[in-house]
């Protein structure tokens, strides 16, 4: 398959008050292209840290991060903003679908800052983005108007829509009932076929249970990964 | 190109915010528009009242113009009267002679407010003796298709000739009837008309009269269009039986010698009138002084206000750029995670309040017309002869770009706060 990221040594503290918080404590990992993982762990455990560095969201104290060959440890805020609307797609636990747009709209927002998409191009990549997601029968519809299920499915159309090389869903089937969490999660393994890397974030285990390898973190580290 | 279409991007987003929240930016945008409204109504106001000034200042002559008027001796010099003759001729031949920087003297012998006569139809007007220099003093012409002015020979052999005022044409002849070359009777004296005045109209605004239309119609002007020009030779030996002036029109080669020329003319003078002053001299430099005082304190003062209303405007609009803001902490965050940059965000809240700017700056124009309009209108109550300020586009413009630039300076602090909010902490705000 071929690695997609590697991390050495990955540190991230905080100061808070007068203590600093080890949010990521020498954290070395290797993500292949296509995998389904799990980070798993409690708040505080430092898992939404390593998702926010490894989705070009933050940078580390320490550490070097090489990402498709490129050491991208230390990027500028621009250089950052290139690589989210470029490589990385990001699912969230409340959807965080933009109240005032379509459907469709919403699903090409991250095209609008690409200087390579027109707007018919834009439009065209959301409309198969949908498609995929099978959300195409909702094209106008304001989120509002979606239940839980549908609006996740639309905000998975949004993370795939700019054909990321990986995946972030935080929690994604945290809001949803039953019936839908199956129905997510198996959606979010089908992007594997496409070479897509899928990174569940969660401290739900039967989540976690669906992803072919698990990374467990406690403090700040990595306390087990293991293939299943 | 590319900034171009993320500008136009932009401008649209921000129209939406615009739709989406009416009443909100209705209200941002009222500073905005009573600050345009009373900026742009308030020029065109003031401007009309200077033009209207300008051309009252021009039409009394300029301000290179000298007028000199008879005036009753001082005490202390009554018991020498009859050393002096008073204002003729003989002043006009010295200053002539003496003061080369005094263009051209118009010497006046009034005749006197007359009846004048045209088969049957009669009009009374001011009947005056003039020469030929009173067209250049007084800035006035007669058109080429109108006949010609009172000329030397007509001074020289005392013909029995005149020139007639606009409003006079049009009181004493029906419009089908070209005057030229018809005769009137004045005091039972026979006068051929040799040419018609220009008609005075006054530019910049509209002038509303009483009277009705047509040649001669003019309010505040209408004096100006009055009036029967005969040659100076003539009204003193057919009508007035001396050669007494009743007046003298000077002008000044250029505005700059003003001063100067003032001295020269009443030291010339006092020496033609042995000593005497029964005369007495006046310019249009004082009044157009105080007007240039009374412009420059209403131009400060509404100037101002309008200003404050617009910096009030501009606070407006970033009070409620970052309230907006505020509630839209997670959009954008949302926006920076799926690939926003700090400064499409930037452009994206600056556009929003640039949108509203503008948009309230149109309002505020609408509502200016309206404003000039109500103020024309009592104004027209009150003097129905006044004028009536016209609108300008070029201050419509000013007032249009200046609600633009403050727009732009009130949406610039909360853009860049949007801007430079933190991703991560955005998407947690709750």
């Amino acid at each position: 398959m071929g690695s997609l990221a590697t991390i050495r040594g990955l540190h991230k503290a905080y100061v808070m008050g007068d203590e600093t918080v080890h949010a990521l404590d020498g954290v070395d990992l290797n993500f292949d292209r296509g995998e389904y993982i799990a980070i798993l762990g409690p708040s505080g455990s430092g898992k939404s840290t390593l998702m926010h560095i490894l989705g070009f969201m933050d940078t580390p104290t320490k550490g070097s991060i090489l990402f498709e060959g490129e050491e991208v440890s230390n990027l500028s805020p621009d250089r950052r903003a290139w690589y989210r609307s470029n490589r990385v797609g990001f699912v969230f636990q409340s959807f965080n679908l933009l109240p005032r747009l379509s459907v469709l709209e919403n699903v090409a927002l991250p095209l609008l800052y690409r200087e390579d998409y027109t707007e018919d191009a834009r439009e065209e990549a959301a409309k198969i983005a949908l498609e995929r997601v099978g959300m195409s029968h909702r094209l106008t519809h304001r989120p509002t108007q979606l239940s839980g299920g549908e609006r996740q499915r639309v905000a998975i159309a949004r993370a795939i829509v700019a054909r990321p090389a990986i995946v972030f869903a935080d929690e994604p089937t945290g809001n949803l009932d039953v019936k839908n969490v199956d129905r997510i999660l198996d959606l979010l393994g089908s992007l594997l076929a496409e070479g897509i890397t899928v990174v569940l974030v969660t401290h739900d285990l039967s989540v976690a249970a669906k992803a072919k390898r698990v990374i467990s973190m406690r403090a700040g580290k990595v306390q087990e990964d293991r293939l299943q | 190109m590319k900034l171009l279409i993320r500008i136009r991007a932009a401008v649209i987003n921000g129209l939406r915010e615009l739709q989406a929240n009416k009443v909100r930016s209705l209200l941002s945008m009222s500073g905005i528009i009573l600050g345009v409204a009373s900026l742009v109504a308030m020029v065109t106001v003031v401007q009309g009242m200077v033009g209207n000034f300008r051309q009252f200042v021009d039409a009394m002559g300029g301000i290179e113009k000298i007028t000199v008027d008879k005036q009753s001796l001082p005490k202390e010099q009554e018991h020498l009267a009859e050393l002096s003759e008073g204002l003729t001729m003989r002043d006009v031949e010295q200053i002539k002679a003496t003061i080369p920087i005094v263009r051209y003297v118009s010497p006046e012998a009034r005749v006197g407010y007359e009846k004048i006569v045209w088969e049957g139809r009669e009009v009374n007007t001011m009947i005056n003796g003039v020469t030929p220099d009173w067209l250049p003093v007084a800035k006035r012409w007669v058109n080429p298709s109108e006949g010609r002015f009172i000329s030397d020979l007509d001074i020289l052999h005392k013909t029995d000739v005149c020139v007639l005022g606009s409003s006079i044409v049009a009181e004493l002849f029906p419009p089908n009837v070209d005057p030229l070359g018809k005769v009137i009777r004045v005091k039972g004296k026979r006068f051929i008309i040799i040419g018609l005045l220009n008609n005075i109209e006054a530019q910049g605004m509209e002038i509303r009269s009483a009277s009705g239309k047509g040649r001669g119609s003019g309010g505040m002007w209408r004096w100006r269009n009055s009036g029967v020009y005969i040659p100076i030779s003539t009204a003193m030996s057919k009508f007035n039986g001396n050669d007494r002036l009743s007046g003298l029109g000077l002008q000044v080669a250029t505005g700059d010698d003003l001063n100067y020329a003032v001295e020269q003319v009443e030291r010339t003078l006092l020496q033609t009138h042995n000593g005497l002053r029964d005369f007495t001299l006046t310019t249009n430099e004082q009044t157009l002084e105080d007007f240039r005082k009374t412009e420059v304190a209403f131009k400060l003062s509404l100037g101002g206000v309008a200003g404050i209303s617009l910096f009030v405007g501009g606070i407006g609009i970033m009070n409620v750029m970052l309230a907006s803001i505020n509630e839209r902490i997670r959009e954008i965050g949302v926006r920076k995670a799926v690939g926003a940059r700090g400064s499409d965000l930037f452009l994206q809240f600056l556009s929003e309040a640039a949108v509203i700017s503008v948009l309230g700056g149109l309002i505020g124009l609408v509502v200016s017309m309206g404003i000039v309009s109500i103020m024309n209108y009592v104004l027209m109550q009150a003097v129905p002869t006044g004028v009536v300020s016209k609108f300008d586009w070029i201050i419509m413009l000013q007032g249009l770009s200046f609600s633009v630039v403050v727009g732009l300076i009130a949406g610039v602090y909360p853009a860049i706060r949007a801007a430079s909010l933190d991703p991560i902490e955005a998407l947690r705000h709750e």
